[in-house]
């Protein structure tokens, strides 16, 4: 079974098209409320998703882990994960499941970069940072580390432990890969950068202290 | 040349923290990075256990050249050593709050863990 997991904070306005998109592809589409204060959870409901809610706002690799946590009791083999704020195009899915179907990848990853999109600069070079950071912490290069459009295939499914409550987690995902010897497989995907999502995206203070953090956790580990 | 005790003892220490820190890359617990900081560390420590008069090219090249400002720089090191350490117990308090919030989230979707006997 295929299980879409959208962890989402305060996407209201959002959420409600990127389920209605996600459950074309996925056999069931699991969005984790993670302590919203406006209509996201009853929107995500409607449009038919299953709703699972934090109580309080854990941060997105909490509420990703809860995702993956939840995907597994409902007995998932493959798992999507995509952001809430539409930023990905869920007609890469298909792509993207594909060297899980071939049995060619443990995980994919969507790479941002690997086609023409319009990125803004500022965006790419974060992205940029958060790569270099991430070969500097898990000892392996994702050309698209801070992506949260993944797969997961039954392997990494069944083993992914995350710990860490924010964005570090995308960094995180790739030590797991490297640790437990995960095979990786990159594909290049679409990226829809507006307005909304870049004023809802990280601040250079919050990009600051994940840098920190990755680094930090990394050499005391 | 005779060796003192702590000679002896520390950089033992330092190699078997060398072993084991290059023991954990092989098992992919740790990326060649950490392990190559490790190895710098450790060995500059078995280096001055050794070696205890390279501390005076130290002096020359920090500019500490009285036991005043060393205790200084060793409390200072010493305090930056505590706020690691506080950040750490803070990020441990807050996973353990997220998977209290996970908990919670997953038995109120129903689907909690069956209780083991």
């Amino acid at each position: 079974m295929i299980i879409a997991v959208i962890p989402a904070f305060n996407e209201g306005k959002r959420v409600a098209q990127v389920v209605a998109d996600a459950r074309k592809f996925a056999d069931r589409v699991l969005v984790v409320d993670d302590g919203s204060t406006d209509n996201t959870g009853a929107v995500s409901q409607e449009a038919g998703a299953t709703v699972i809610r934090h109580v309080q706002n854990a941060g997105p690799g909490a509420a990703t882990m809860t995702g993956i946590e939840a995907a597994r009791r409902m007995g998932a083999t493959v798992l999507i994960t995509l952001d809430a704020d539409g930023q990905h195009d869920p007609r890469d899915i298909p792509l993207l499941l594909k060297p899980i179907e071939e049995n060619r990848a443990d995980i994919v990853f969507a790479n941002r970069f690997g086609r023409r999109n319009r990125i803004p600069f500022i965006r790419r070079l974060f992205n940029g940072i958060g790569n270099v950071l991430t070969l500097l912490a898990a000892g392996k290069w994702v050309s698209d580390s801070q992506c949260g459009f993944k797969v997961f295939g039954s392997k990494s499914l069944a083993e992914v432990d995350l710990r860490m409550n924010g964005f570090e987690f995308c960094t995180e995902i790739v030590r797991e890969a490297a640790q437990r010897r995960w095979r990786i497989a990159q594909v290049p995907s679409k990226v829809i950068y507006s307005e909304y999502t870049m004023a809802k995206g990280q601040s250079f203070a919050n990009g600051v202290k994940t840098a920190l953090k990755i680094l930090l956790r990394s050499f005391l580990r | 040349m005779r060796l003192t005790p702590y000679q002896i003892v520390t950089p033992l220490v330092a190699l078997l923290a060398v072993v084991y820190a290059w023991n954990l890359v092989l098992r992919r617990k740790k990326s060649v990075l950490e392990a190559i900081l490790w190895t710098l560390f450790w060995g500059a420590l078995a280096l001055v256990a050794l070696r205890p008069t390279i501390v005076s090219y130290l002096s020359a090249l920090t500019g500490i050249e009285n036991q005043e400002s060393a205790a200084i720089v060793t409390f200072v090191g010493i305090l930056f050593f505590l706020v690691f350490y506080l950040i750490i117990r803070v990020e441990e308090l807050e996973q353990r709050q997220a998977k209290l919030i996970r908990h919670l989230a997953l038995r109120e979707a129903g689907l909690e863990k069956e209780k083991r006997d």
